[in-house]
């Protein structure tokens, strides 16, 4: 029988972890303050999840008012910014902050071996930005709202009378700077503060995806900025530039804004695609397939996502000859997400998988990205495009991506990394059925608005023809499941916080750096320097029946 | 494939439109068939994947299940040239074809035939306007069967967008510039019923009404299209001026109706009940507009409309000029697309409101006795 040898940083199981950075130090102030980037992340996690709340129930309201045609309970002006603040505050203070910002800040210095991001200071800044940001966003709410839809489409956005506009620009504008610190300092974070060892082939994938992330966020943020601030100027001081009322030009604007925003859907699911990247490689136990291909892959999306802006403006007005042009180059983005998708399936081949929850999370993202993924193909199609842009098939093929997808890798995630974040285990088995409620629940929603796309159903549409009702009436009760799944998911994270069993350091098996330290970490991460080893080698882990997790042991004892 | 395509879209070129799919609406253009039969490859492809991923990923999971406690496997490969080359090359050659085809269709779509007829189109917040060769319109788009039509649009507000599902066409509209929108369709569809023609619906996101800004569609044999064009031309004419504020009236108001009502609820813009008291110097005439002017002050002989008819007729043709108190310049000018005796037939209709129905409109005397000449 294997003895297990003694080692100095393997956790105590039945006493807490004497130091750790959620006890460090106590007060408010000790958190709003602090410049260590697990409770940055640890706060940017709670606000997202609250943004996120907020931005479900304008979902939900928006659902329920399409369960009829005409009136259900609110009238089209009402209607017209519900669903504008749901996609306002679903892309701007969730999805793009939600993986990077979020689960990034936490995991991204730890898996590198380092004590804190490069520049803790610019950190703190950014999430305070971030709150700057959700307060313009709250400003506008009291100043009337907006109901411009969140891509603020001129020249309607500049010409509406609802009085909440520019605030919202001015919340858009400094969220952008948010996003820009937090890339700026994970490109030099990855650049300059790994350790002896840690070359760039033995980063875990995780950060390839947030390195290619990173440097999204900071060449394309600036354009959006720069945008929005042409448009508050515009609104403000009547100065013509895509009003054509004015000598402006509509079809500019949209050049500038997606010009950002089309990179801006590659910030939301390149670090998605990261998270299955771990969370497959560590719940298979087993090297990920075609480790270069996948980080490649990663980098190549990140490249390709600013030259294809123009497939939102088949129908704008835009030539034909660019329209083509951006068509065939669109299919260029497929390419790399097809090879990461073959990849995952072929790590699980001759794997030793563990289903759990963030397991199940990441094969639902799987299925959810092929099916994303793929109705992409009948949007880069040109002819099929004209058909379809503008209906709820392009709703359908976003929330795929975007919820489906972003959304579902955040919360998978977040259940890999629970138990680092918080020390407590939650229910696996309610978190499985979660899992299950919510991935039910989101093709119901969805996948019916595939068919109402197709039949000629168009989006943000308060008022539709009654051959639609069927559709919409099923969609609708998706979305109550799916909202159920989510509510049962916030109540046993929250239980798990309160009554949860202690997680030991390594509860999955995972070969990464942040598995070494304890769960939740020391305040400076780690208590000697770790050693670097490859990041996908699981033959040195073995179950530690006594502390329910995994424990590293030496090779030599392994086989033994 | 080619040839597979090829014979989707001839098995698709029948009588008659095609008939709803699974996927796809009624299909009732030229373009139709290519459009569905490019979307049913696409489709095939999604699901083929999909399948074969969802498969894949179900049977690995299960196959390869770890018991706690057991050693790992490490026999697992961790990569493999051929096969990545390989699922990288087979994409790339599955968009290229799906690119040519898409192309192919578009092309086109995006090139009108130089016989067509045009129809000239204004969008604005939240109708459209269809103006045809003779000097006719419509509210809705009444086009000949079996001719190419040109749809030559124009925005006169915020950006709108012109979709017409059965004929798979679509194309946004741009103040400031013109678009083409262009479609064949072979099948009449009647205009009699309401049940009649295809939707048309706006898919540019434009405010309040963008929802109710769907008309329909009818498609016309030749020559009942031509008589249709002829008497929808001359209508307002053949009317003689006693009968016009009631025979004209209020189906000019029809337009009106969305913004403006006659029972005094507020609208989008100012109700039209009392409108001849304000403007004559009587109940209301004191109100204010946006700017600080009132009825008073700027109707009358010598002032900026001599007449209350001048005032009627140029808040119809430039609306924004002066606000009334409360209400958005969101109206847009009727200039050049109603003329004198239409303007005439609404001012006859505000004079004696009280003869119509405070909520429909129509006229409640008809039919026409004697004693009301």
């Amino acid at each position: 029988m294997t003895t297990l040898p003694a080692r100095p940083a393997a956790p105590t199981y039945d006493t807490p972890e004497s130091d750790n950075y959620l006890i460090h130090d106590k007060g408010f102030l000790s958190w709003i303050l602090t410049l260590d980037h697990k409770r940055i992340g640890v706060m940017y996690t709670v606000s997202v999840l609250l943004s996120f709340l907020v931005g479900g129930i304008f979902a939900l309201l928006v659902r329920t008012e399409l369960l009829t045609p005409g009136r259900t309970f609110i009238d089209a002006d009402t209607f017209n910014h519900f669903f504008t603040l749901h996609g306002a505050v679903m892309v701007f203070l969730v999805i793009i902050p939600s993986i990077p910002a979020a689960l990034g800040n936490f995991v991204l210095p730890i898996m590198l071996g380092a004590k804190d991001v490069a520049f803790p200071r610019l950190n703190l800044f950014s999430y305070h930005l971030w709150i700057a940001g959700a307060i313009c966003t709250v400003v506008s709410l009291v100043m009337g709202s907006f109901d411009t839809g969140w891509t603020f489409y001129t020249p309607y956005s500049t010409t509406t009378s609802a009085g909440g506009v520019v605030p919202v620009i001015v919340g858009a504008f400094i969220l952008g700077f948010s996003s820009i610190f937090t890339g700026m300092n994970f490109i030099v974070t990855i650049h300059k503060l790994r350790p002896p060892g840690m070359t760039w082939f033995r980063m875990p994938l995780f950060l390839w995806a947030l390195y290619a992330t990173a440097l999204i966020q900071v060449l394309a943020t600036p354009v959006l900025a720069i945008t929005l601030a042409l448009v508050a100027v515009e609104r403000l001081a009547n100065i013509g530039i895509f009003n054509p009322a004015m000598g402006g030009d509509p079809v500019l604007y949209q050049h500038f804004f997606w010009f950002y925003s089309h990179p801006a859907v590659y910030i939301m699911i390149v670090p998605a695609m990261g998270i299955i990247s771990e969370l497959i490689a560590v719940h298979s136990h087993r090297q990920i397939f075609g480790y270069r291909f996948i980080a490649f892959s990663s980098v190549a999306i990140a490249i390709f996502s600013f030259i294809v802006w123009g497939h939102h403006m088949f129908t704008s007005g835009q030539s034909p000859l660019m329209n083509t042009l951006f068509s065939a180059i669109t299919y260029s983005v497929a390419i790399p997400s097809a090879v990461k998708i073959f990849n995952w399936i072929c790590t699980l081949y001759k794997g030793s998988i563990t289903l759990n929850t963030p397991m199940l999370y990441a094969l639902a993202f799987i299925i959810l990205f092929t099916i994303g993924g793929l109705t992409g193909l009948h949007l880069a199609t040109l002819s099929t495009d004209v058909h379809l842009h503008d209906t709820y098939f392009v709703v359908a093929h976003f929330h795929y991506t975007m919820m489906g997808s972003a959304l579902i890798a955040m919360v998978g995630g977040l259940h890999h990394w629970w138990p680092k974040i918080t020390g407590r285990m939650y229910n696996d088995k309610l978190g499985m059925i979660a899992c299950a409620i919510v991935f039910i629940g989101f093709n119901i929603t969805f996948f019916t608005q595939f068919m109402l796309g197709s039949h000629g159903m168009p989006r943000r549409y308060y008022d539709y023809q009654p051959e639609f009702q069927t559709y919409h009436v099923i969609s609708t009760i998706g979305s109550y499941i799916m909202a159920g799944g989510f509510v049962l998911t916030a109540m046993y994270l929250i239980q798990s916080l309160v009554s949860g069993k202690r997680a030991p350091a390594n509860p999955w098996g995972g070969a990464t750096l942040e598995w070494e330290c304890t769960s939740p970490p020391p305040y400076y991460n780690f208590h000697e320097a770790p050693k670097v080893g490859e990041p996908y080698d699981f033959s040195n882990l073995q179950w530690d029946e006594r502390g329910e997790g995994y424990v590293t042991v030496k090779p030599t004892e392994a086989k033994a | 494939m080619m040839s597979m395509l090829t014979m989707l879209t001839l098995a698709q070129t029948a009588d008659g439109p095609t008939p709803p799919t699974f996927w796809m609406p009624t299909g009732a253009s030229a373009h139709a068939p290519s459009v569905d039969s490019l979307m049913w490859w696409v489709n095939f492809i999604m699901w083929a994947f999909l399948v074969m991923n969802t498969a894949l990923t179900v049977y690995f999971v299960w196959k390869y299940r770890h018991k706690v406690g057991t050693k790992f496997r490490t026999d697992g490969p961790t990569h493999n040239g051929p096969l990545e080359l390989g699922w990288t090359v087979g994409p790339v050659l599955i968009c290229a074809v799906l690119f040519i085809f898409g192309f192919k269709g578009y092309l086109d779509l995006s090139t009108p035939p130089k016989d067509s007829y045009d129809i000239n189109v204004t969008a604005y917040k939240w109708g459209w306007q269809f103006k045809y060769p003779n000097g006719a319109q419509s509210d809705d788009l009444v086009v000949p069967a079996g001719k190419p039509v040109r749809l030559v649009m124009r925005a006169s507000d915020v950006l709108h967008s012109c979709y017409i599902p059965a004929f798979r066409v679509k194309q946004d509209l741009v103040p400031g510039r013109y678009t083409y929108l262009w479609f064949q369709s072979d099948f009449p569809t009647g205009m009699d019923r309401p049940t009649d023609g295809h939707h048309l619906f706006c898919t540019e996101y434009c405010g309040t009404g963008h929802s109710n800004m769907n008309r329909r569609v009818f498609v016309l044999p030749q020559e009942q299209f031509d008589a249709w064009a002829t008497k929808q031309a001359n209508w307002l004419d053949e009317i003689p001026e006693e009968e016009l504020y009631w025979k004209a009236g209020p189906k000019l108001f029809a337009r009106c109706v969305q913004c403006h009502s006659l029972d005094g609820t507020k609208g989008i813009g100012p109700t039209w009940k009392g409108i001849w008291e304000r403007v004559t110097g009587g109940a209301g005439s004191g109100n204010a507009f946006a700017d600080g002017s009132t009825y008073q002050s700027l109707i009358g002989p010598g002032k900026q409309y001599a007449t209350p008819e001048d005032y009627i007729r140029a808040a119809i043709f430039s609306p924004g000029e002066h606000l009334v108190q409360g209400f958005g310049n969101v109206m847009p000018t009727f200039k050049g697309q109603i003329n004198d005796k239409g303007i005439d037939a609404l001012i006859g209709m505000m004079k004696k409101l009280d003869e119509f129905d405070p909520k429909t409109g129509a006229w409640l005397k008809a039919p026409p006795t004697a004693s009301a000449k």
